[in-house]
């Protein structure tokens, strides 16, 4: 072969040329076929940002319609960063607006404005809040002047506000910016239509109480507007957009004129007991108490109060470390904590319920066993001496008698015939105690009923702060009367009392009623999306021989010489019946934790009310006291159908 | 020998020459040349009338403008008899590498940190696009003159003549301009018969010497990114890396069908730089897609099999070295200029001849066409 031949040569030259173009038609095929789906992902999100809008939040209504959680526009005054850098005062222009906000009702100093101008973290896109909840003379003006404030805008935002005040705040929560964290995390929930509720950066999102639990419904489904950007991240125009839209709105079996009611007179009361002597010369503390109420019919949440109690805004907008000092240190206690639901204490003689349930149940007494009481009770050997508070003597009780006057005697009694067992732990645990109730609020406690075994284990576990593991007949004796071996909530004392008036029924607590469609109006019920079955987490069996007993037991102890009896003198028992129990649980060095529990009216109960109060003495004298208030507006309500205004009336 | 009927009614002059220039025309050549240049034309100012509504049509203009002058040149270098032309190769050579010195010195005007254009009023002139068809010219006419007889001190000669213009054109610096004459003269000397020997050596030093300038000090950093930043995608700056993501995704972005005329985001919001030189391609692409765009590439694929056949039918060896080295300047140019944008060559600044934007590269492209078309025309002269 030549290889010189011209011919060959022009050969080569057409074949490497050819090459050439067939290698960009292969190229070509493969960006623009092959591999086009992928790219053009890769391209569209190059040359497109999202931004959102945030949608107003669901409202929220309590059982009987009224608008406990509700939202209003904020104005907002925001400047455009990347305007401004093209500003050529810009100086002047901040010196100037600030003058504005001032002049016109909403303070602000041109420092301030520079701070958050300097802050980084809000998209470039996205103008920057400079002022809030300004006046509508600020729009007025910066609208007539817009040419005077170049890359200064203004919109309105909702936000919320809430009718009642601080009422009802620890079951409400509040809401607040995401975090990046929760933004990580945080599974977005879909609107009626399916659509997703996604989070932004700046995102707000329910941090506590039903507004964290319900942030999947309350939540409404973002605006979100795909913005075209050129090279340099400058908007150009708009390539799709889907308004912002309401979350669902929801109903509680809240009833605030109830709640309002509950926080009252707990306040009140612990106000009046604060630094006065209980009956053995202690002086009360009364730092903190709460109180529930509940539908034993279907374990709705008619209230829960706790005090002390704080303004869930304060928390939202920021907080100083002093003032946070100061709200976890009230008259000794922190106001942080809802004590409803996560405050543990000695359930004191309103457990006696539970004891008696297990005797009766399992044969080891009937409505007529009776002891005579001395006011002492002694176990052991070497013996140890149980007595009676206020050493008082009894006489011949039988096991309602027991319960109405409160005999602890008849009780050690029963504490002693069953030690060996689990009989009083078993019932505690199908009355619901020792584990928690599943309420839809967060940071609910579990309380514990210790036995023989748990003690041990917790002696293994913590040998400083259990050093004896051992499990003594007394440790049963006192489980019989509430004391030094249980702590239970307050919800769910309220909750074994619910099921004791229901005949049997453990329910799941519900602070939620009803998910309705977004701008609803309660009273029509085609807005309801889904209504919050009752769940029932465990019965306990209460046969005649069983309930009877511990109900007649109860009924004397709000009348006569019932222990409750002082608390409700005045209260029209024979329109509305009340069933409950005083405890009185004793604390080392300090006043006793005063508990009441109750239902009624006593033959059709439909409330169930609870009151615990720390360092308050006695059962009657403090959270009697509260509970009775609490049944002045139920029983009124009940009486008069007051209350029941617009709609969903429960009963 | 033509057909019977056609003499008879052809004109008096054809009547009277059978052979003559007139009567040779490539119609294909013409026809590509013509519909490319108009899709240039409207590719330009697709690409530079802005976002609007006032869009702007100044480069749209001069672009015509730089057509017709081009159609000028393209005219007076089919009608001159080409092998008149050898008489001056050597002065347009000596014109254009005098040009070449003048604009490395005070006298030219520094763009994008390269000397490589003399400001004329509104219009600049890019003399390095002109001594592509000198070189061409010169190499043509001394392998003509060699018939394929070249000794070492001949071959010398040749890189020397090639060297210079090369040399003085990095020196702006423009790489790409550079590997175009390179590619010009490899060509023109594998068509004009250089020993098989030389060319492997020759292709042996131009690899180490291509690996050696890669490796060394002479390129800036940003040069050595962009160069080899299609190979290498992570290891090189971001930059380099940006404009050849964006170009793709351009590209990508046109599918099969394209967005449609002036719709192109990826090219309109200026994600892809130098549309209207060097990325013009991602413009066509993104808005005529893959039928647009290989519809486009077959044009210019069908008018490179022209001047390749016109390479070989020419009458003489000077036609066909002419033709074999404008073969070269289209086909590298359009390589390197597509590839480039398509990620499989390295980025270096070259135009898509009659597509880009530009006066000195248009008239350049038209004018070669010309001396293609001259060779065609005299081929039984």
């Amino acid at each position: 072969m030549d290889s010189s031949s011209p011919r060959l040569r022009m050969s080569i030259l057409g074949v490497v040329v050819l090459g050439c173009f067939l290698a960009l038609f292969a190229r070509l095929w493969y960006l623009q076929v092959m591999e086009a789906p992928a790219l053009v992902v890769q391209a569209t999100a190059n040359r497109t940002r999202t931004v959102a809008t945030e949608a107003p939040r669901g409202r929220i209504f309590d059982a009987k319609g009224r608008v406990i959680v509700d939202n209003r526009t904020s104005l907002i005054v925001s400047i455009d960063r990347n305007e401004l850098k093209k500003v050529k005062n810009r100086d002047d222009l901040i010196a100037r607006l600030a003058d504005v906000l001032t002049a016109n009702g909403a303070p602000i100093k041109i420092s301030t404005i520079e701070k958050r101008l300097s802050e980084k973290k809000a998209d470039q896109l996205q103008a920057l809040p400079i002022a809030s909840d300004v006046t509508d003379e600020v729009i007025h003006h910066l609208s007539e002047y817009a040419e005077d404030f170049p890359a200064v805008s203004y919109e309105r935002k909702t936000v919320r506000v809430y009718p009642y005040g601080t009422v009802a705040a620890n079951i409400l929560g509040y809401t607040g910016h995401i975090t990046a964290e929760t933004l990580k995390i945080l599974e977005p929930g879909t609107d009626p239509d399916g659509v997703e509720k996604s989070y932004q950066p700046d995102s707000i999102i329910g941090l506590t109480g039903v507004e964290s639990t319900y942030e999947k419904e309350l939540r409404g489904t973002p605006g979100i507007e795909l913005v075209q950007v050129d090279s340099r991240n400058r908007p150009v125009g708009t390539e799709s957009y889907q308004p912002p839209k309401s979350g669902n709105d929801i109903q509680l079996h809240i009833d605030i004129e109830v709640q309002i009611r509950a926080e009252q007179a707990l306040v009140e009361r612990l106000n009046v007991l604060r630094g006065t002597a209980q009956r053995d010369g202690t002086i009360r503390g009364a730092p903190a108490g709460s109180v529930v109420v509940l539908d034993p019919r279907d374990g709705g949440v008619v209230a829960l109060a706790t005090a002390p109690s704080y303004d869930p805004q304060e928390l939202a907008s920021g907080i100083t470390q002093e003032r946070y000092n100061q709200l976890q240190d009230i008259n000794g206690a922190s106001a942080l904590i809802d004590r409803s639901i996560s405050g543990q204490y000695a359930p004191g003689s309103t457990f006696k319920i539970v004891t008696a349930a297990a005797a009766l149940s399992n044969g080891l007494i009937d409505g007529n066993s009776s002891i005579y009481d001395d006011g002492v009770y002694r176990v052991g050997n070497p013996v140890q001496e149980f007595i009676n508070a206020g050493k008082e003597k009894y006489g011949n009780v039988n096991v309602v008698r027991a319960l109405t006057v409160s005999s602890d005697v008849y009780f050690y009694w029963l504490g002693d015939r069953m030690d060996g067992t689990t009989l009083i732990q078993d019932a505690a645990t199908a009355f619901g105690f020792d584990k928690r109730t599943g309420i839809d609020l967060p940071n609910e406690s579990a309380g514990y009923v210790l036995t023989k075994a748990k003690k041990k284990a917790l002696s293994k576990k913590y040998p400083d702060a259990y050093p004896n593991g051992d499990w003594y007949t007394g440790d049963n004796v006192q489980l019989a009367v509430g004391q030094n071996v249980i702590v239970v909530t307050p919800l769910q004392l309220a909750r074994a009392y619910a099921a004791f008036a229901n005949g049997g029924t453990v329910y799941q607590p519900h602070v939620v009623w009803k998910i309705l469609r977004p701008n609803s109006s309660t009273t029509d019920p085609s807005d309801v999306l889904r209504v919050i079955e009752p769940v029932v987490t465990g019965t306990v069996t209460l046969p005649p021989d069983v309930r009877s007993p511990i109900a007649s037991g109860l009924e004397g102890v709000t009348s006569g010489l019932g222990t409750g009896a002082s608390a409700f003198v005045g209260f029209d028992q024979q329109a509305f019946p009340i069933v409950g129990k005083t405890g009185t649980a004793q604390v080392d060095g300090k006043a006793d934790t005063s508990l009441f529990a109750s239902y009624g009216p006593a033959l059709s109960p439909k409330w169930v009310v609870a009151a615990v109060m720390e360092e308050s003495g006695f059962g009657s004298e403090a959270s009697g006291q509260v509970v009775r208030r609490v049944y002045e507006v139920i029983a009124n309500h009940a009486l008069t159908g007051a209350g029941t205004a617009t709609n969903g009336s429960r009963d | 020998m033509l057909p019977q009927s056609i003499s008879s009614r052809a004109s008096k002059l054809s009547r009277r020459d059978p052979t003559a220039p007139l009567r040779h025309i490539d119609p294909v050549l013409i026809g590509c040349t013509v519909v490319l240049s108009i899709l240039g034309v409207i590719a330009v100012y697709s690409a530079t009338r802005g976002p609007g509504p006032d869009y702007s049509k100044s480069y749209l203009y001069k672009q015509i403008i730089f057509m017709v002058i081009g159609a000028g040149a393209m005219v007076f270098c089919s009608v001159v008899d080409y092998r008149k032309l050898h008489d001056w190769a050597w002065a347009f050579y000596g014109i254009t590498t005098a040009l070449l010195v003048l604009v490395v010195s005070p006298l030219g005007s520094e763009v994008n940190g390269a000397k490589s254009w003399f400001s004329l009023g509104p219009f600049q002139m890019q003399p390095a696009e002109f001594s592509k068809l000198s070189l061409i010219g010169v190499l043509a006419f001394l392998l003509s003159e060699f018939r394929g007889d070249i000794d070492i001190r001949r071959l010398v000669a040749l890189l020397a003549t090639a060297a210079l213009p090369m040399a003085l054109i990095m020196l702006q610096p423009d790489l790409g301009e550079t590997l175009i004459l390179l590619a010009i003269m490899m060509t023109i000397m594998l068509v004009g018969g250089l020993p098989t020997r030389y060319i492997a050596v020759l292709t042996i030093v131009g690899l180490v010497g291509v690996v050696g300038v890669l490796n060394s000090p002479l390129l800036a950093d940003y040069q050595r990114n962009r160069l080899t930043a299609f190979v290498n995608p992570s290891g090189t700056s971001k930059a380099a890396v940006y404009n050849i993501e964006q170009s793709q995704q351009a590209i990508a972005n046109g599918g099969i069908t394209g967005q449609g005329l002036f719709d192109g985001p990826q090219t309109k919001l200026g994600f892809v730089p130098e549309q209207r030189t060097d990325f013009i391609f991602t413009a066509v692409a993104e808005q005529f897609g893959f039928i647009g765009a290989s519809t486009m590439l077959f044009l210019y694929g069908l008018l490179c099999y022209r001047i390749w056949r016109i390479a070989q039918v020419a009458k003489d060896s000077f036609g066909t070295y002419l033709c074999a080295g404008v073969l070269a300047m289209f086909a590298f140019s359009a390589f390197e200029n597509v590839g480039m944008a398509m990620g499989i060559m390295p980025v270096t600044g070259i135009p898509l001849l009659l597509i880009s934007a530009g006066g000195s590269a248009t008239i350049t492209a038209l004018a070669g066409l010309g001396l293609v078309l001259n060779v065609y025309m005299r081929r039984f002269q």
